[in-house]
């Protein structure tokens, strides 16, 4: 039996130590999640500060990130080539830490990045007041 | 006029350059001119993938040079991304009639004294820089395009003409 998939975040500015800060009220205290900001890095810098993290992963694990195409889902690709079961999920949201929270010891890192895509985009939903 | 934006930024693609530069001026193409990523077939998928809906050429200084006029009239609009000065000034000295580049992410690395909070250059840099304004290249400083581009001689005091 594995143990929880370990997870970093890397955003833009201080988003994801909001997020996680957002999340473990929502969730409870958390641990095992590291986060990262791109503020004024390279995009070399980055991703040996992402290294440094995923390196130490025995078995896999998860970069979550802002948005597709920024310096974090791509900083984060560079670093985890050739560091085993990583997975890049972008676009992440706040239900979709909390669910990411709630299963991580639950599944292997593909299986739960799909679980986490599922989520993000089912969290996403309009409902419409019209005025009275 | 097919090119829209051309840029000396480290990170190359990225959020800047995609959501808002992106989303504002809707390239239909993006130039990579960076002779190590062209070379990597690896980086190259990478960077064909960053941007959903726009196609990514990543070319070496030499190719971008061949190409730059046939895409200066082409339909569409293009960005140019530049990894540093070197490259850039490579690029013009290929023949490219860059008449202007956006300074817009150049980051800290020891050696390197500040500009502005993105912008950091030694004096190799500056040298380059020098050698593209006398070649009539403007240099500007701006990171998104809802700040003010900003002439780096006028925000660089080791740059101010003499």
């Amino acid at each position: 039996m594995r143990g929880p998939v370990p997870a970093l975040l890397v955003m833009h500015a201080d988003l994801a130590a909001a997020l996680l800060r957002a999340a473990s009220q929502v969730y409870g205290p958390v641990e095992g999640v590291e986060v990262l900001s791109n503020d004024g890095q390279s995009r070399d810098q980055l991703e040996q500060q992402i290294a440094r993290r995923v390196e130490r992963w025995t078995d896999g694990g998860l970069v979550l990130t802002d948005f597709w195409g920024g310096s974090c889902h791509l900083s984060g690709m560079a670093a985890a080539r050739g560091h085993g079961d990583i997975v890049i999920v972008t676009g992440l949201n706040l239900p979709t830490l909390v669910d990411y929270l709630h299963n991580r010891d639950q599944y292997p890192p593909l299986e739960l990045a799909e679980r986490l895509r599922a989520k993000g985009r089912d969290s996403i939903r309009l409902h419409h007041a019209l005025p009275a | 006029m097919s090119w829209l934006l051309e840029r000396v930024d480290d990170r190359l693609i990225h959020g800047q350059v995609v959501v808002a530069w992106g989303g504002r001026l809707h390239p239909g193409r993006i130039w990579v001119v960076d002779d190590a990523a062209a070379q990597s077939p690896w980086e190259r998928d990478l960077l064909t993938s960053a941007a959903p809906g726009v196609e990514v050429r990543v070319v070496t200084v030499a190719e971008a040079a061949a190409g730059y006029a046939a895409e200066a009239t082409a339909q569409g609009g293009a960005f140019l991304l530049l990894r540093d000065l070197e490259s850039a000034l490579a690029l013009v000295e290929a023949g490219a009639g860059i008449r202007t580049l956006t300074l817009g992410g150049l980051h800290y690395a020891p050696g390197k004294t500040k500009v502005n909070e993105y912008v950091y250059l030694d004096a190799a840099d500056r040298g380059r820089a020098r050698r593209l304004l006398e070649r009539g290249v403007s240099l500007e400083v701006q990171d998104v395009p809802a700040s003010r581009p900003q002439p780096l001689t006028a925000l660089d005091p080791e740059m101010a003409a003499p």
